[in-house]
């Protein structure tokens, strides 16, 4: 077990080698969020209602959707695709250590990273806007479906590093990847605004379960 | 005159020409690369129907003018990566020493460090967004053609703004080593031009209109289309563009003097 703390903490550090690359990164982070709460905000300037949504519960959506959103998709298994590619992998499976644990113990040094300044950010965004965000509830639920989504995360990820094995050109599906996570799994609205067959059809993907469905269960909508 | 024009159309020719086939050697790529930006082109095209679909008159603009704004956004978006694609690839450049070769070389560096590297995938794009946004453009029936060239002559002074974030981007890339986040925050904020400007409450508005100019680059267009641009905005949207971009080749400036070149 202290060897996987060592990963982790050494994991943390290179964070903080290049300062500058990491304030940049954490400021399109805070963009980000900005700009999706301005969206939403304007949205409902004039109209109480969205759908089924209030201001308030589809600003408590966003929010928490990209807490969780943080959590889960925060991870280091895009540089094994580059290893594959240039022979350094086997630098990794020599280690004396697990090569899947030692990835999901850098993935969680990533999530822990990501959380701990986004916290910052949003209690930024909480001190200039004073959303009313709705308590978390289903608590329990929330947690059990937040270790399936890093679980679907951290294994999808491995598998889009493993395309690495069969081709060089490992950027392309991973850029694929990244857009429909980025559209598919509720980080711009509740997918259950999209029409109900579009919905359903989508429950049977791994998707939603990235985050939409802890965030959902969180926000006390289930 | 006639002759430098010549000459730097030849190199861009010749490094374009050098971007396309090093494309074309990854024709997986290709085919992922496509599919991601359809993708996300399809996605957003959802999203404003969703929002201005089930809100008539959100913000006072119909869904058709709606998705004019986002094809007036894909429209000067792609083509700033048509013709800068190469700003992405800068940071190996300094890091590795190899842009004092390019200094060394008695052109301007820009025709290979902006302009150098056309994207194809982006170019093959463009003039279906560019055609969907006319046929949007005709669909609402107050254009004229004065409205048609004010358009035009708007989504050239956007992309006078891209060029001069490029060119900042390049600059700081000399001064900080940093590139990729730098160019990765200009997209993001660019990423509020796909919905009309006037939905965002001050000061977001105000801030990026008249210090980040992303609202003159992305929505001024479709507004002079609709005959909502008094001749004031018109001015307004020229001088700071022209400002941009003076600011930004004052700052490449600087940046080169900075430069430390190869071991330093």
């Amino acid at each position: 077990m202290k060897k996987y703390f060592a990963i982790f903490s050494l994991t943390v550090k290179e964070y903080f080698v290049y300062r500058l690359n990491f304030i940049l990164w954490r400021v399109r982070v805070f963009i980000n969020l900005l700009i999706l709460f301005f969206l939403w905000s304007s949205v409902f300037e004039k109209n109480p209602q969205f759908g089924s949504y209030s201001k308030d519960s589809m600003l408590s959506y966003i929010i928490y959707a990209n807490i969780i959103s943080n959590f889960v998709l925060g991870t280091r298994t895009p540089e094994i695709a580059g290893y594959i590619n240039d022979g350094k992998i086997i630098n990794d499976l020599l280690k004396p250590v697990s090569f899947f644990t030692y990835y999901f113990t850098r993935d969680l040094a990533d999530k822990a990273v990501n959380m701990f300044f986004f916290f910052f950010e949003l209690a930024l965004i909480v001190l200039l806007f004073h959303p009313n965000i709705h308590l978390p509830k289903n608590i329990f639920f929330g947690i059990i479906f937040l270790i399936n989504g890093v679980l679907i995360s951290y294994f999808a990820n491995l598998l889009l590093s493993f395309i690495g094995f069969w081709t060089t050109e490992v950027w392309s599906p991973r850029f694929l990847f990244m857009m429909l996570l980025f559209f598919v799994t509720g980080s711009y609205f509740p997918l259950d605004l999209l029409p109900a067959p579009i919905f359903y059809l989508l429950s049977l993907t791994p998707f939603p379960y990235f985050f939409y469905l802890p965030s959902f269960l969180s926000c006390g909508f289930l | 005159m006639l002759n430098t024009i010549r000459y730097y159309l030849r190199l861009y020719l010749l490094f374009t020409k050098f971007a396309y086939r090093t494309v074309l050697q990854a024709r997986l790529g290709i085919l992922f690369f496509m599919g991601a930006k359809l993708v996300r082109f399809a996605f957003f095209f959802f999203f404003i129907l969703i929002i201005f679909g089930r809100k008539s008159n959100f913000g006072g603009y119909t869904f058709n003018q709606a998705i004019l704004f986002y094809l007036t956004f894909n429209v000067i978006d792609t083509a700033a990566q048509v013709l800068f694609r190469e700003v992405y690839r800068f940071r190996p450049m300094v890091l590795s020493g190899t842009f004092d070769l390019i200094l060394l070389k008695p052109h301007h560096p820009f025709i290979r460090i902006l302009l150098g590297g056309g994207d194809i995938l982006d170019l093959s794009l463009l003039f279906p967004y560019l055609l969907l946004a006319l046929f949007f453009a005709f669909k609402i029936t107050s254009i004229t053609f004065l409205s048609l060239a004010s358009y035009f002559i708007l989504i050239g002074n956007g992309l006078l703004i891209a060029t001069s974030f490029h060119i900042i981007v390049l600059a700081l890339g000399i001064l900080t080593t940093e590139v990729d986040h730098t160019i990765m925050i200009y997209r993001d904020m660019t990423i509020m031009g796909r919905f009309p400007f006037d939905i965002y409450k001050e000061p977001l508005r105000g801030v990026f209109t008249f210090i980040i100019p992303i609202g003159i680059m992305m929505s001024f267009p479709p507004y002079a289309l609709f005959g909502l641009l008094s001749p004031f905005s018109y001015l307004l949207s020229f001088v700071i563009s022209s400002l941009l971009f003076f600011g930004s080749l004052k700052l490449w400036d600087y940046a080169l003097k900075k430069y430390q070149s190869w071991g330093g």
